[in-house]
């Protein structure tokens, strides 16, 4: 038995009131206007920060969390999720760390590669298997972090720390110390995802497979295919995202970036990627996840405690999500 | 037509006018049920009909206007505070949890399970077993125990919206012999139904919408079924809607081959022959196993048994990608099943382009002309081109339609492509599948409306509990001679 | 007539049966084969060792329960484990060096808190349309946050008694095991009952398995959902609360938190449970974190080191979900 939704009427366009319509269909303006206003927050609570290095740390906390969260809204298209990015990632920063004595160009293409077998493997058992996702990509994590942990004892012992080039392009900076190179990456990361979303094959079977499988599946279309392909992405971002981090801390631990789970989740969230799949875009994921970095920021600022930062951290995302359900309508 | 004078209405509805963000559903309604009568709600698709079930039995709140029941204004607030106003509703899908048995659907509302017994069994519906899992049991079977359950709510006015589509012809007797006896009791029914022959047959008046609004309340005996046309068009329509049979091309070469195809026990030894540049009706009756052929000829499911020739060579489909290699397409029962609702319809249309990795990466070069092309042909309306969700059903089916037209076929396998659309799309969508034929491919089409079949098809089979009983050539098929083959068993009892 | 069908509706089916609880009834089979697997592995097995599982599991068996509630209304909760280790925190802050009369208050009240907090995450949820998953995300951040506060650093403590209550032992370590086998059985019963034969727990699974055909129906699923946020919240603050009464004092860590919420979403699905709703039942939840738990100490008797058993249980959570997904695909073809 089918439940169908009430066809929809032929429609007749009211006039709607303008800043709603604006709205609606700008998404991305309702994140703009929060970005700015937190900025501006910020700068009010501490005047420095307009200055060179306070955006400069911004962008460096935000980079590997956008790219991290680029993994998180390609697969939320396809309504899935993945919750082993952050394992994911620390595992490639550990590859990457571990290999860094054999020069950056190695350990590098190691800790990628990590990143898409971990990513393929989580789209085959979701894919093929038809594995719920939440659990798919849950026991990968714990895997992940089983195998590592007990690796760290044998064949993995040795350098916790990353070569320079790795160091260099996770936290260093050029033009006088004003734009991090990892704002470079992930510039580069987002013209690709945008345009891959947008204008190619895959990037049109994505947003089909979230929002309508069965439909992508009479259209003839694989769809294991498809997820295989989005999950080898996801690994391949989160392991890159590891990486860059990794940099940015200059050594390599199993707990380096695990707290970034939650996070990936509510940039892509607060971005307007709706967790069923079907719609959202990597541009609102990169202001949402520049949102989140200028909060970090002020809370850096404030001195508030780890206990506040969680409360506040829960509020805004909560808040946001809130907002812009209501503003566009959807969620 | 209104009430006699003196007498006060059951329900009344004035001005109620609702619309769901930008779209305007309904402008102003105007309804008069009076008590002791079956009342029919009449309207193209998109008038507003469901709509106005909805308010009335409290699912959607209306933005302005009054509702009264015997005179008094109610407030409908929630599907609970209709039935404590005397209204209950049986819905087209059946309210019942698919995974809760039938008695605790029952415990759910707290509704006495005598009571629906005792209905059950007017209806013939005795045998069900009330421990039986709601997903377990057939549809017609639901609609039954959904009316079954309102009646026992002891409503004044019972609600039934289109609950004859889908329904086996004796299982709808049951039905009217039920409404029959609600009025007896002074009760009052509104119908909503698309076949004018049973608002003819049941209904003391009706009220037509168009548009959103009551543009006629008549006595249904009076104007005629073309009466009522009329007033649900706002034109004068001549002759039948769906004289389409003007381009006949020549039968050729085998496309789609089936040999004794078996599934289960719904699908035995189904065998025929579709040639290109012929259409092939299949007629059954709800239930035959037409959905689970339709599934295997898809490449949706396998076969237990038998085999798929397309082109005389076998194609043994693990997908519905294999049989779309092949060229052969499937439009399904329910167009929600194949819309991309939250897409545009470029995307819709353009998504059977990308069935290979080669082609992934990029948009293929020839999209923008197709895509341009299909909603050409097919005349889509693209107002609401953004999100396809928000198109009007005629204008879903023509884009789940207009994909194969993007993507190109040789066996198209319709279901029910006409289900709940109105008569203009109806014939537009007939139309096309006589064009498509005439340019060589084959078509196969189901469809629910017997009254259909001559006016679209060159031949037409019968499916009886999963096999052909019977084939007919379309031009001399009649809705008689349908049901009677339909009905399997009957037609040698005739004979 | 009446006779004919009543006789129909109480004739004993195994197949229907078997498709209707064979899931519940295989995981009990199973988790009575691990334990006796586990009885085998090691030279002594006795009452120490089964009030060591039974003790041990009842956070997550808790966690399970609570979890299988909403999940089956239709609703995910990625906070169970925030919710947990905020009980945990609280109760251990309050009940430090209280008697025990003054401390099964106390437990009373932390679980109606944590029923309340988590009302109102659910009408949160119902009110502003904002996904399950979201919204509990956010509140799994705020509410370990919280915790943090309540309790900075590990500490607190509980009375005797209510230590014994859950353990069978003052100290949370010793061989009767009967009061932790009672506190595993009770619970469950009484949300098993209550699911299933009253109104508004069957309204739950109506919620669950169509919105639409429950609300139509007359349902108010809007409570629906929020009642079983509510149970959800009770559940998961008396699983921090028996984690006090394990070990003896509290502790506020995020990160003990989110492992406890995935091993709950992992625990239902084991159990039974569809994460799509309406499907399931908190019986088999239960079961699925026992045997969870069991897996660590069966594991260690074979001598797999503490992180490989981790893989191992990774690897079997994901066979099992994959079995599931060919046995359901398998029935799907063949009906």
């Amino acid at each position: 038995m089918t439940i169908s939704n009430a066809p929809m009427i032929e429609m007749e366009v009211l006039p709607d009131s303008k800043w709603r319509t604006a709205l609606r269909d700008h998404p991305l303006l309702v994140l703009g206007i929060v970005l700015i206003a937190l900025v501006i927050a910020t700068a009010i609570i501490e005047p420095r920060y307009l200055g060179v290095s306070g955006l400069r740390n911004t962008v460096l906390i935000a980079a590997p969390l956008g790219i991290m969260a680029a993994a998180q809204t390609i697969l939320m298209l396809t309504g899935g999720i993945d919750l082993s990015v952050g394992m994911i990632a620390t595992a490639a920063a550990y590859v990457a760390g571990n290999q860094s004595p054999n020069g950056a160009a190695i350990a590098i293409v190691l800790g990628l590669l990590v990143g898409v077998v971990a990513g393929s493997v989580n789209g085959v058992g979701v894919g093929l298997f038809r594995v719920n996702p939440l659990i798919m990509t849950l026991a990968m994590s714990a895997i992940l972090l089983g195998l590592f942990t007990a690796l760290s004892f044998t064949v993995l012992q040795g350098s916790t720390t990353v070569a320079q080039f790795i160091k260099t392009i996770g936290g260093g900076s050029f033009l006088g110390n004003r734009i991090p190179y990892n704002a470079l990456v992930w510039a580069a990361v987002s013209v690709l995802i945008i345009y891959g979303l947008r204008r190619t094959g895959l990037g049109r079977l994505l947003y089909a497979v979230g929002d309508n499988p069965i439909a992508v599946r009479l259209a003839g279309i694989r769809i294991w295919q498809v997820q295989i392909a989005a999950y080898a992405i996801a690994g391949l971002l989160a392991a890159l995202a590891g990486i860059l981090l990794a940099g940015r801390t200059g050594a390599v631990d199993l707990q380096l970036a695990v707290n970034f789970l939650l996070p990936s989740v509510a940039a892509a969230v607060i971005g307007g990627t709706s967790i069923f799949g079907g719609i959202g875009s990597y541009s609102g994921t990169i202001l949402g996840a520049l949102i989140l970095g200028v909060l970090t920021t002020m809370l850096t600022f404030l001195d508030a405690g780890q206990a506040i930062q969680q409360i506040v951290y829960g509020g805004i995302v909560l808040g946001l999500a809130w907002l812009y359900a209501r503003v566009t309508g959807t969620s | 037509m209104t009430i006699e004078p003196g007498v006060r209405p059951l329900l009344s509805t004035r001005a109620v006018a609702k619309s769901f963000g930008n779209v305007i559903a309904l402008r102003s309604v105007e309804l008069d049920v009076a008590p002791g009568e079956i009342h029919a709600l009449l309207g193209a698709n998109g008038a507003g009909k469901s709509t106005l079930v909805k308010i009335l039995s409290g699912v959607y709140q209306a933005d302005a206007g009054d509702v009264e029941v015997e005179g008094e204004s109610v407030r409908l607030s929630t599907p609970a505070a209709a039935v404590a106003a005397g209204l209950a509703t049986v819905f087209q899908d059946p309210a019942l949890i698919p995974d809760l048995t039938v008695g605790q659907n029952l415990r759910l509302t707290g509704i006495d399970e005598g009571e629906v017994r005792v209905w059950l069994e007017r209806m013939d519906g005795a045998s069900l077993d009330f421990g039986a899992l709601i997903r377990e049991l057939p549809l017609p079977l639901l609609r039954l125990l959904d009316l079954a359950r309102a009646l026992a709510l002891e409503p004044s006015l019972l609600m039934l919206d289109e609950i004859t589509a889908a329904l086996p012809a004796d299982q709808a007797e049951h039905v009217f012999t039920v409404m029959e006896e609600w009025r007896s009791r002074g009760n009052s029914v509104l119908f909503i139904t698309h076949r004018l022959g049973e608002v003819m047959r049941m209904c003391d008046r009706a009220t037509v919408l168009r548009d959103g609004r009551t543009v006629a309340s008549v006595a249904p005996q009076e104007v005629g079924e073309s009466g009522l046309v009329e007033a649900m068009l706002g034109e004068v329509v001549h002759g039948e809607p769906g004289a389409v049979r003007t381009a006949r091309a020549g039968v050729g070469q085998v496309l789609l081959e089936a040999v004794d195809i078996g599934s289960g026990d719904k699908v035995n030894g189904v065998s025929f022959r579709l040639h290109a540049g012929e259409v092939l009706g299949l007629a059954a009756l709800e239930g035959q196993g037409q959905d689970r052929l339709f599934e295997v000829l898809a490449g949706d499911r396998r076969p237990d048994r038998g085999e798929i020739l397309v082109k005389g060579a076998s194609l043994r489909a693990r997908s519905p990608y294999d049989a779309v290699a092949r060229g052969v397409v499937l439009v399904p029962p329910d167009r929600l099943l194949a819309l991309l609702p939250q897409r545009s319809v470029r995307e819709n249309l353009g998504l059977p382009l990308y069935d290979r990795i080669r082609r992934w990466f990029s948009v293929a070069r020839d999209e923008k002309e197709k895509v341009a092309d299909a909603i050409d042909r097919l005349s889509i309306d693209t107002r609401a081109a953004r999100q396809a969700g928000r198109l009007s059903g005629g204008n879903q089916q023509k884009v789940v339609l207009g994909r194969w037209l993007t993507a190109g076929f040789q066996v198209l396998l319709c279901f029910d492509p006409t289900r709940g659309i109105d008569v203009r799309t109806k014939a537009q969508i007939y139309g096309l599948i006589r064009e498509l034929a005439a340019d060589g491919a084959a078509v196969l089409l189901y469809t629910s409306e017997l009254a259909e079949i001559p006016l679209v098809c060159d031949r037409v089979q019968v499916l009886y509990r999963g096999s052909i009983v019977d084939e007919q050539p379309a031009e001399s098929a009649t809705e008689e001679s349908l049901l009677t083959a339909a009905h399997g068993i009957r037609s040698e009892e005739v004979a | 007539m009446t006779a004919e069908t009543a006789g129909r509706s109480t004739r004993f089916d195994w197949s229907t049966w078997l498709r209707r609880r064979g899931w519940t009834a295989g995981v009990w089979l199973l988790l009575l084969l691990m334990i006796l697997w586990y009885s085998a592995l090691i030279p002594k097995f006795g009452g120490f060792q089964i009030a060591s599982i039974s003790k041990n599991s009842l956070p997550l068996v808790y966690l399970a329960i609570g979890q299988a509630v909403i999940v089956i209304a239709g609703g995910i909760d990625l906070s169970v484990g925030a919710m947990l280790i905020l009980s945990n925190s609280i109760a251990a802050q309050l009940m430090f060096e209280q008697p025990f009369g003054v401390t099964l208050a106390i437990a009373v009240l932390v679980i109606l808190i944590g029923a309340v907090i988590n009302g109102v995450v659910g009408w949160i949820i119902t009110v502003s349309r904002v996904p399950d998953i979201v919204v509990t995300l956010a509140t799994s951040f705020s509410l370990s946050g919280v915790a943090l506060l309540v309790l900075p650093s590990p500490g607190g403590g509980t009375s005797e008694g209510f230590r014994a209550m859950f353990t069978g032992s003052t100290t949370g370590s010793g061989s009767n095991f009967w009061p932790s086998l009672v506190a595993i059985a009770i619970p469950m019963a009484l949300a098993a009952w209550w699911m299933k034969n009253t109104r508004t727990g069957l309204s739950l699974y109506a919620t669950g398995s169509s919105p639409t055909a429950a609300y139509l129906s007359g349902v108010r699923t809007a409570r629906a959902k929020i009642v079983s946020y509510a149970v959800g919240g009770g559940f998961s603050a008396l699983a921090g609360l028996s984690a006090l009464a394990i070990t003896g004092s509290g502790e506020s860590r995020a990160a003990t938190g989110s492992l406890f919420t995935l091993r709950s979403v992992a625990a239902i699905v084991l159990g039974g449970v569809a994460l799509t709703g309406g499907i399931g039942s908190v019986v088999g939840a239960a079961a699925a974190g026992i045997i969870l738990f069991t897996l660590s100490p069966i594991l260690s008797a074979m001598g797999i080191d503490p992180n490989s058993a981790q893989v191992v249980q990774g690897v079997l959570i994901v066979v099992v979900m994959m079995v599931a997904g060919i046995i359901e695909l398998r029935r799907q073809r063949a009906g």
